[in-house]
């Protein structure tokens, strides 16, 4: 757990002002900035929640409704990569269940857990709309298409 | 069945996505003729054409921008609808990919019609190289002059919720709260987003208005059915030897798509049952493949043409199995803000469950039926009507193999 | 104004005017969770829903607004059986607490179940578990697998406190309303949210488990904690002494008034009943050691029987605090306090009346005072620490009838009352209810004037320290143990009315002074508190032409004409006269 204190550097301010000024309110650029906050602080604690909130006037309970609402905000530290293996139905009809299963024993987690060395969390996640080449996952910012267990392993060797 | 490709032709030229490509393929031009057309003119061609919304609701297009108030003295939002998120739905992910100039061009042309000079591109978090090929698109549009005088664009990501490809629940997401649709009336076109006149409009519908432009709404209408003009693109996956994106006039039947364009059932080869239109449409039998694809068709088949999100599932698919995963999804994707939807959507979940995994109850599906006929029409948006869409259907057509799972 | 019809009624309404309000001035209610008057539309409940013609599915009443021309029915097959639905919906997660639940028989789950539902339950798989027995701050508990999340709470945070301490968390049915974690439900009208939740998931922490509220009594009454006058309602509990501790007002809730407090108070208010049934409770006339006592009727001024045959005797020394009381009688106290009031001049005399007091005590007070010859009389008592105020209910000014006092005409200068009691001038105080020494005057010359004074009357519902100086203690009903009305800041009369008998021997103040009216050779024919109203409407030009019906439940402002110029509590010129109702 860092003990840095929260704050966005003075050039991450001026763009999280130049953000709320792209929009008629400025409350508009809170997914925007939480992105940001997360990017920079690593996942969204509640002291984060807190820090945003005071950037936007807003009750730290309704940022905290925000965050808790998109599954992509992370509210506790996750590993150096996300593995999000989709589950949805035609991943499913693709065996998806076997990759799911696949990928849960190389790393040794349960779906929603981090490995020990903090290398990757792993999410079974809805459909991510990449269902021609299913079974698929998401890892980090890239699609990983055509799954089978040999071409996982190759991808989860690669992630340090 | 014409075989035109407007919104793919491009896509096999790896720089598709360029400002350049874009311009030697014919790009801008419909724009450049759109600026001398009043709006209303605009609006009266669209409306010619039977364009109808291609990411779910299908409501004709033109009709919808004719709703903006005339003499509204504050901005008009055009808001672009790109949190695709329908399962079995993948084209606009390809058009983000490989065209965001066909966007960028087809939003000049709306935006002129509903006069607005501000339009938000609201991106599904996950979709990150679409969203940054798109930002580069947009990058390349405003230091060609096309954006940045008279329109300015926002690309805007999301954080992972299907609702917000609902039009009022996108519009609470891009207004920075819980992706809740609102309640309508007042409909956005009178009050949308930040409280303005709103039009939310899908990628792949804005995309096919350049071409509406340079040949015109009788040829558009002319490609497809009576009430429905042109071209979509159908996202086909499951059991099918080529999963893909196909781009095919409204009017080509759901078996042509899957046999002559996808090339047939795999698995055991005979096919069980298709989703036509995203995981919301009711579920066809074999069949029942013979209709059109287009709104009206699959409508009067009873069932949806949606997203055109075509899932084929073979005779080895359980279709029970099938229903919970899709039951899953509604109770995860539930927003939560209204009780019938929140609270049949994982009750329905868990009594999917249970029948899985054998510990059903014979009351159990006239159950799931029954709440699913009485939440239809109660509930603020029309999630819930998506939902039942399978919850129904699955259980009507294959009763019989949800009741091989119910111990006696 | 749109004319429309309703069941068959037609019924005619003010533009803007939703359905449900609409039905109500039909004499329909359409049931409801999400809707509240105060707050902005959420349309999230849906069991409002009714039929309007022309439209083909059911709708929501509470979005819709009322046109002219629309034919509405909220009893159609299809509402009736779309509303048994929704509480199908309702109940799904809904936990089996009503055994444990302290809003059952108040619970409007259990209320439109019973009137809309009446079907057979199905769901036999597990419910969603969520927090139960949250506290959320000082006066709420939260259960959250008893919240209908109809967001009435969080509205009310967002809209008319403006401090948006509640929120609704994650989504679906694992939905969940709360606070942001670490942080807590302190803005001063909280328990207002108990008030709007239609369920348990909302409880007061002071009621909880106390007693079951079918054995609760309402009365109309009004609050006395500051000068807003909040409308309330005194919910008591008297056939059940086990209960609540042996407390007979179990809570207060608020009673709209649209021109005072809408449908809010404010938490000091809504929990400041205790001193009624707490152990400091004066039930009997007192007389501390070195009163002496007479027998017989009491004396009048020039009587035979001489004053020496009453003497009271003060102990010059502190002795006389811890001096051990004895209780009398009414007749022996009145006796007494007629003889001290006999036998000295009006300029020896001092009395500190209350701004606590009722219309009716003041007027009684006002007519003692007149009888004896105008002795200097106050009420202004500076607090020590100054009341806060803010821009919805809460007034500065923590008594409830300043304004009462003022135009009675009883606002002489209390200061200048202790000080000639320091100098040995006056040598009788009469006090009403204050304890002086939380005042922001000095403690030391506080108590040197009680001191210094042969006499020392005290008239009050609680025993503190200036009462515990006191020579002759009068003990004063609780104003819920009595009718009675108050003013407002703004010049509005209100009613409160009896909810409880006396406390022991407790009588409300314009009684006591009845009695010493009577006493003093002029007797009085009053035996009720409207009696000393109707005199008050006679005498005092403010309050010409009020009676106790025509002030009815939500009151009536004084005759604008007739006020003076006011000082305000901080000696300040105030804001005027009757001021126009604050935005609440």
């Amino acid at each position: 757990m860092s003990t840095t204190r929260i704050a966005f550097s003075a050039e991450q301010l001026a763009e999280i002002r130049r953000l709320q000024a792209l929009y008629p309110e400025r409350r508009a650029a809170l997914l925007p900035v939480l992105h940001m906050a997360q990017d920079t602080f690593g996942h969204v604690s509640l002291e984060v929640e807190e820090y945003v909130a005071g950037l936007f006037d807003l009750s730290p309970a309704h940022v905290h409704e925000v965050v808790t609402f998109y599954t992509l905000y992370f509210r506790e530290p996750k590993g150096r990569h996300v593995v999000a293996v989709c589950h949805n139905l035609s991943c499913h009809l693709a065996g998806a269940p076997r990759i799911l299963d696949h990928v849960k024993q190389r790393l040794s987690v349960e779906v929603g857990e981090t490995t020990d060395d903090g290398r990757v969390t792993l999410l079974s996640v809805e459909c991510l709309c990449a269902c021609e080449h299913a079974p698929m996952m998401q890892v980090d910012d890239r699609y990983e298409f055509d799954l089978t267990p040999e071409k996982v392993d190759r991808i989860l060797e690669l992630l340090r | 069945m014409s075989g035109e490709r407007l919104l793919t032709r491009n896509f096999d030229r790896a720089d598709s996505h360029t400002l350049k490509a874009y311009r030697e393929t014919g790009g801008y031009a419909a724009w450049a003729h759109a600026q001398m057309m009043e709006p209303a003119a605009i609006t009266e061609e669209v409306k010619r054409s039977n364009l109808r919304g291609l990411g779910g609701a299908g409501f004709p297009t033109g009709t919808k921008w004719s709703f903006i108030p005339k003499n509204h003295a504050g901005p008009v939002y055009l808001v672009i609808n790109a949190d695709e998120g329908e399962p079995g739905t993948f084209k606009d992910r390809y058009l983000l990919e490989r065209d965001p100039h066909a966007l960028i061009e087809g939003m000049l042309i709306a935006a002129r019609a509903i006069r607005s000079d501000t339009a938000f591109v609201y991106i599904r978090g996950e979709y990150v190289h679409p969203w940054r090929r798109f930002s580069a698109a947009v990058q390349e549009a405003v230091e060609a002059g096309y954006l940045g005088r008279g329109l300015d664009v926002v690309v805007h990501r999301g954080a992972g919720a299907y609702i917000c490809g609902e039009e009022t629940g996108l519009i609470s997401s891009l207004e920075g709260m819980k992706g809740w649709p609102k309640l309508k009336p007042p409909f956005p076109a009178i009050k949308g987003a930040f409280g303005q006149p709103t039009i939310v409009n899908n990628v792949e519908t804005i995309c096919h208005l350049p071409h509406i432009i340079n040949r015109g709404a009788e040829w558009f209408a002319g490609l497809g059915t009576e009430t429905q003009g042109g071209t979509r693109m159908y996202s086909v996956s499951g059991r099918v030897k080529r999963p893909g994106v196909y781009e095919a006039s409204v009017a080509i039947t759901l078996r042509q798509l899957i046999e002559d364009q996808a090339g047939g059932v795999t698995g055991n080869g005979r096919l069980k049952a298709v989703v036509p239109g995203g995981s919301s449409a009711a579920i066809l039998r074999a069949d029942e493949i013979d209709v059109t694809m287009d709104v009206d068709g699959l409508r009067n088949a009873g069932t949806m043409a949606g997203s055109a999100g075509v899932i084929v599932m073979d005779e080895t698919v359980s279709i029970p199995e099938a229903l919970m995963v899709v039951a899953r999804f509604y109770d995860h994707e539930s927003c939560g803000q209204c009780t019938p939807c929140r609270e049949s959507t994982g009750w329905i979940h868990k009594m999917t469950r249970r029948i899985v995994e054998g510990r059903g109850r014979k009351e159990d599906l006239d159950t799931i039926l029954d709440v699913s006929r009485r939440g239809v029409g109660t509930t603020i948006c029309a999630f819930y009507d998506g939902a039942v869409g399978p919850y129904i259907s699955y259980i009507e057509k294959f009763r019989d193999e949800f009741e091989a799972l119910i111990p006696r | 104004m749109p004319t429309l019809t309703i069941n068959g009624k037609e019924v005619m309404v003010a533009p803007g005017t939703n359905l449900i309000e609409a039905a109500r001035a039909a004499g329909v209610e359409v049931p409801h969770y999400c809707y509240h008057p105060g707050l902005s539309i959420a349309g999230q409940c849906r069991l409002c829903m009714v039929d309007i013609e022309k439209t083909p599915r059911p709708t929501i009443a509470c979005n819709t607004v009322a046109a002219d021309g629309m034919v509405v029915s909220t009893e159609t097959p299809r509402v009736l059986e779309t509303r048994k639905s929704i509480m199908e919906f309702h109940l799904i997660n809904h936990p089996l607490d009503c055994p444990v639940c302290d809003q059952a028989g108040e619970c409007w789950l259990q209320i439109y179940y019973m009137q809309h539902g009446l079907y057979d339950p199905r769901m036999v798989d597990e419910k969603v578990r969520k927090p139960k027995a949250v506290p959320l701050g000082p006066h709420v508990i939260l259960d959250a697998e008893r919240c209908i999340l109809c967001s009435r709470c969080v509205r009310f945070c967002d809209e008319v406190t403006g401090t948006g301490e509640l929120g609704i968390f994650h989504r679906g049915d694992h939905s969940e309303i709360g606070l942001f974690p670490g942080r807590d439900l302190d803005n001063k009208y909280s328990g207002n949210v108990v008030d709007i939740c239609p369920v348990g998931a909302l409880t007061d922490r002071d009621f909880r488990f106390q007693v079951r509220v079918w054995y609760l009594d309402s009365t109309k009454s009004i609050c006395p904690g500051c000068a807003r006058g909040c409308n309330i309602e005194v919910h008591t509990s008297r056939r059940r002494p086990h209960h609540n501790e042996g407390r007979r007002v179990a809570r207060l809730k608020p009673r709209f008034n649209a021109d005072v407090n809408r449908w809010w108070i404010c938490d000091d208010g809504r929990y400041g009943f205790g001193f009624v049934d707490d152990p400091t409770r004066l039930t009997r006339p007192i007389a501390r050691d070195g009163a002496t006592r007479v027998s017989g009727s009491p004396t009048y001024p020039g009587s035979p029987r001489a004053s020496d045959a009453l003497r009271l005797h003060t102990p010059t020394d502190r002795a006389g605090l811890s001096a051990p009381a004895t209780k009398i009688t009414w007749e022996e106290a009145i006796a007494a306090v007629v003889d001290a009031l006999g036998r000295l001049d009006p300029a020896e005399m001092g009395i500190v009346a209350s701004p606590r007091m009722a219309n009716e005590d003041l007027f009684a007070l006002k007519q003692v005072v007149e009888g004896r010859g105008l002795p200097p009389v106050g009420f202004r008592v500076p607090p020590r620490v100054p009341g806060d105020q803010d821009r919805l209910l809460i007034r500065a000014d923590k008594n409830p009838n300043t304004r009462g006092a003022e135009l009675i005409g009883l606002d002489g200068d209390v200061a200048a009352i202790l000080a000639a009691a320091r100098a040995g001038r006056i040598r009788l105080l009469w006090i009403f209810g204050h304890d002086l020494f939380q005042s922001a005057w000095p403690e030391a010359e506080v108590a040197s004037a009680l001191e210094a004074v042969d006499t020392l009357i005290w008239t009050g519902s609680n025993a503190n320290p200036t009462s515990a100086r006191a020579h002759w203690i009068l003990p004063a009903a609780a104003w819920v143990e009595r009718e009675g009305t108050f003013t407002n800041f703004q010049g509005r009369v209100q009613r409160f009315r009896q909810a409880l008998e006396p406390l022991g021997e407790a009588r409300p103040e314009w009684e006591i002074l009845g009695l010493v009216l009577g006493a003093l050779g002029a007797p009085v024919t009053a035996s009720r508190a409207e009696h000393w109203f109707r005199a008050l409407a006679t005498a005092v030009p403010a309050f010409a032409g009020l009676t106790y019906q025509n002030l009815g439940d939500g009151g009536q402002p004084v005759r604008a004409r007739a006020l003076p110029a006011q000082l305000s509590l901080l000696g300040e010129a105030s804001e005027g006269a009757v001021e126009a109702p604050s935005d609440v």
